[in-house]
Parts: C-alpha cells; structure tokens; sequence
C-alpha cells in the first residue's frame, strides 16, 4: 500500500504549482508515463518498489517538473531585465535613499534636535526606506518578468548616444546642469524662506539687510562661473582662482555667521525652544564643520582637476576609484 | 572550475535543442512519453524524463504536434503525433544543422584528424 502512496504523493506535489486546466490531463498522463518506467524496471528485474522508488528519483524534484510544466521561468529577473533592474537599484541607493534621509534629518533636526534621536533617525530610515527600496523594485520587476506587462517598454535600447564623452578640460552638458541645479536651489530656497514658506523665517531676517544677499550674489556668480567654464572648454589657472575666491567667499561668511549665532531667526519656534545649551551647540560644530570641510574639499578638487588637465595628466574615468585612466 | 566541468557545461549548450529536432523527427510515427524517451536514450540522445514530457506539451501548444489519448490498451496513454508544421520546422532545423556541421569542418582543414 505504500508505494501506490509514493506515486500519489509525487503527481499530488507536482500538480499542486500547475494551472488547473491542465491538471487533470498532466496527472493522467504523468501517472501513465511513470507506470511505463516501472514497468520497463520490473521487466528488467527489479522489484516493484525498488523499481517504483528509481524512477520517481529519476524524475526529480517535482517543483522543477511543475515548473517546467507550467513554462515558469526559474529565476526571478532574467537577463533581459536585469540591466535595468539594477541601473534602478543604483539610482534607488545613490539618490533616493540619501535625499530621504537627509530630510528625515533636517526634519528631526527641526523637531528636536537631540544627538541620540537625529542618529537613530538616520539609522532606522536607512534600513527601513531602504528595505523597501529594494523590496518594491524587485516585486515590481518579478511582476514584469512573468506577467510581460511593460516588458517591451523596459528593454534596454542601447545606442552610440547613450556612451559618455570623455572629454579632459571640458565641462561637459550634463556635468554644467547638474553644476546648476545647486545654485538655483540654494537662491530660491534663501528668497522663499524669507517671503513665502514660512510665517516666522527660518534665517534671520535682519541678515536681509546684507548678509543674505551677499549669499545670492556669491551663489549666483558660482553658478556663472560653471557656465563660463563650460564655455571655455577647456580648464584655465584662472578659472581655479575664481572658484576658490567664490567659495571662500560664501563659506567664510557663513561659519562667521553659524560661529556668533546670528544665522538662524530666534523667533523661529522649533529652534527657540529646543534652543537650549548642549543640543543647539553640537548642530552649529557639525553645521561648521560641514560648510568648512565641503569648501575645501571643492577648492582642492578642482584646483587637482585643473592642474592635472593643464599638465596634460590623465583624467579619471568615472565610477573606477582611480584605476583606470583616459587622456 | 576542472576541465571535466568546463566541458560538461559547453557539452550541454551545444546539445540545447538537439531534443526538440529528434522529437518531431521520431514523432512522425505516433508515440507516447515514455516510448520517445526510450527510444531517444537508444539512438544516444541524452534527454531526462523531467525535461522531455514538459517539452511534448510546449511543442503541442506551439501547434508542432498534436496528441490523442488511446484507450484502446490496458494503459490508457497519451500519443503525440508531429504535424505538418512540425514537420517544416524539423526540416528547418536540420537544414540549419548540417549547415553548421559543414562549416565546423571548413574551419580548419589542416586539423589533425580531420584532414579533407
């Protein structure tokens, strides 16, 4: 009696992940198929149950056999896809998930700014935001793969155009906007803090009187000097000088500012109330700190980038850490 | 990776599809599941059980074969029988393969043991 149990417990395995249309002729068939192996076995010498056990090992592993039965792909994102997938996956990580985090931050910062709650913030949006990065992509691309909704649209159509220049020197279109979009945020999010966003502004307000458009001026003749570089096409030792000027200029400024307190507004609520002693310290050394070390890691960056390309160095090929040169 | 596996891996891709040409040859005398299997292993294709009767359906739904189920016997079974198309199909394919067999052996004639 066990054994007519074996070759049930296997069609039932099988059967179970297949469509249900076709059950019932797979599972006739199927049955026949393998009462044929056996026989052959018993012919051959075998006992029944021996012969019986071979052959469902010979089959396999019935989820494979419904798999293949069902015309289910074995993985979860094929070859095709995968490109893509991960060209998301990329971005997900390298964009998405720092710009939530830094708002979750500013957010905290803004809320309470307490060191233990702002880091442990920082840690559970990173592992949670990012659990869910990755979960909804992949769900979304498993979906694509089984269903082919969508498919032919996500294909990687690749083309000459889609191949990076590698031009040493020369800003290049895409490098100039994303040069821009730092400019343009900081000048608007300065006017609109002051006028619009808020009813008590976050900045104090008699920095107007010449600080902050100082900080305008400054921001907006950075994002000239991008253009007039871009321009050039090529890296002068002047082009060097005006960005550290310019630099300096805003950065200077700026931790004077955060060092005596005056850059932010007293009146501003949630930072009059927490405003109280050890918190409000730590934000201004770490606010300090930024500015400073940002100011002169762009200052030391392209002055290097500049020499190099003047002595007619090789120029790193993006996205290799330095290993591997062009020029 | 030993060279034993190397070649078992390479071995299998060169077979990929070996299978789907013999099945429509063989099945243009009707037969069923596990008589093909017997008779592949005989002609020396190495086909399993798991993959062959997933692949008679496929070929089926591609309209390569057609199938009727014979009762007339104890052991009611299954008989896939190839169709025309199938029948253009196979001719297509080992068209293709002779080609390929052909060309394999102009690659380099002064081959050792395969000089013309």
């Amino acid at each position: 009696m066990t054994t007519t149990t074996l070759v049930d417990r296997y069609v039932y395995t099988a059967l179970r992940r297949v469509p249900e249309q076709q059950r019932a002729d797979i599972d006739r068939e199927l049955r026949a198929s393998i009462e044929d192996a056996v026989e052959a076995r018993v012919e051959a010498g075998e006992a029944r149950e021996q012969a019986i056990e071979n052959t469902l090992t010979d089959l396999g592993d019935p989820s494979r056999l419904a798999d293949n039965y069902a015309n289910r792909p074995q993985f979860l994102i094929g070859p095709e896809l995968f490109p893509v997938w991960r060209r998301l996956m990329t971005m997900m990580f390298t964009i998405v998930l720092p710009v939530v985090v830094a708002v979750t931050v500013i957010v905290q910062l803004f809320d309470d700014p307490d060191f233990g709650k702002v880091i442990g913030g920082a840690i559970g949006t990173i592992l949670t935001v990012g659990a869910h990065l990755a979960f909804w992509t992949t769900a979304l691309f498993a979906v694509v793969e089984r269903t082919g909704y969508g498919k032919a649209e996500l294909r990687t159509t690749w083309s000459l155009k889609d191949l990076p220049r590698y031009e040493p020197g020369a800003m290049s279109r895409m490098q100039l906007a994303a040069f821009l979009v730092w400019p343009v945020i900081v000048v608007a999010a300065l006017v609109l803090q002051q006028f619009t966003f808020t009813d008590v502004p976050v900045l104090d307000p008699e920095l107007w009187s010449f600080w902050l458009p100082l900080l305008i001026v400054v921001t907006a003749l950075r994002g000239a000097w991008g253009v007039w570089v871009y321009r050039l096409r090529t890296w002068t030792r002047a082009s060097a000088v005006a960005n550290a000027v310019l630099v300096l200029a805003a950065a200077i400024p700026l931790i004077w500012l955060l060092a005596t307190d005056q850059l932010f507004n007293p009146a501003f609520a949630p930072l009059a109330d927490a405003g109280l002693g050890e918190d409000k310290q730590w934000i201004t050394v770490v606010a300090i700190a930024g500015v400073g070390l940002s100011a002169l890691w762009d200052v030391v960056d392209t002055t290097i980038r500049i020499e190099r390309s003047m002595r007619g160095l090789p120029t790193k090929v993006a996205g290799t850490g330095g290993s591997y040169n062009f020029g | 990776m030993t060279i034993d596996a190397t070649l078992a891996g390479h071995l299998q891709e060169l077979r990929r599809g070996t299978v789907v040409v013999a099945s429509l040859v063989v099945l243009r005398t009707p037969g069923y599941g596990y008589s093909l299997l017997e008779t592949l292993s005989a002609a020396g294709f190495e086909v399993e059980a798991n993959t062959l009767y997933p692949l008679l359906r496929r070929l089926e739904s591609q309209g390569l074969l057609v199938s009727e189920w014979n009762t007339d016997e104890a052991r009611p079974r299954k008989f896939y029988r190839t169709t025309p198309r199938g029948d253009d199909v196979a001719g297509a394919l080992r068209t293709e393969w002779t080609r390929l067999d052909t060309a394999i052996g102009d690659l380099n004639p002064t081959t050792p043991g395969r000089q013309k």
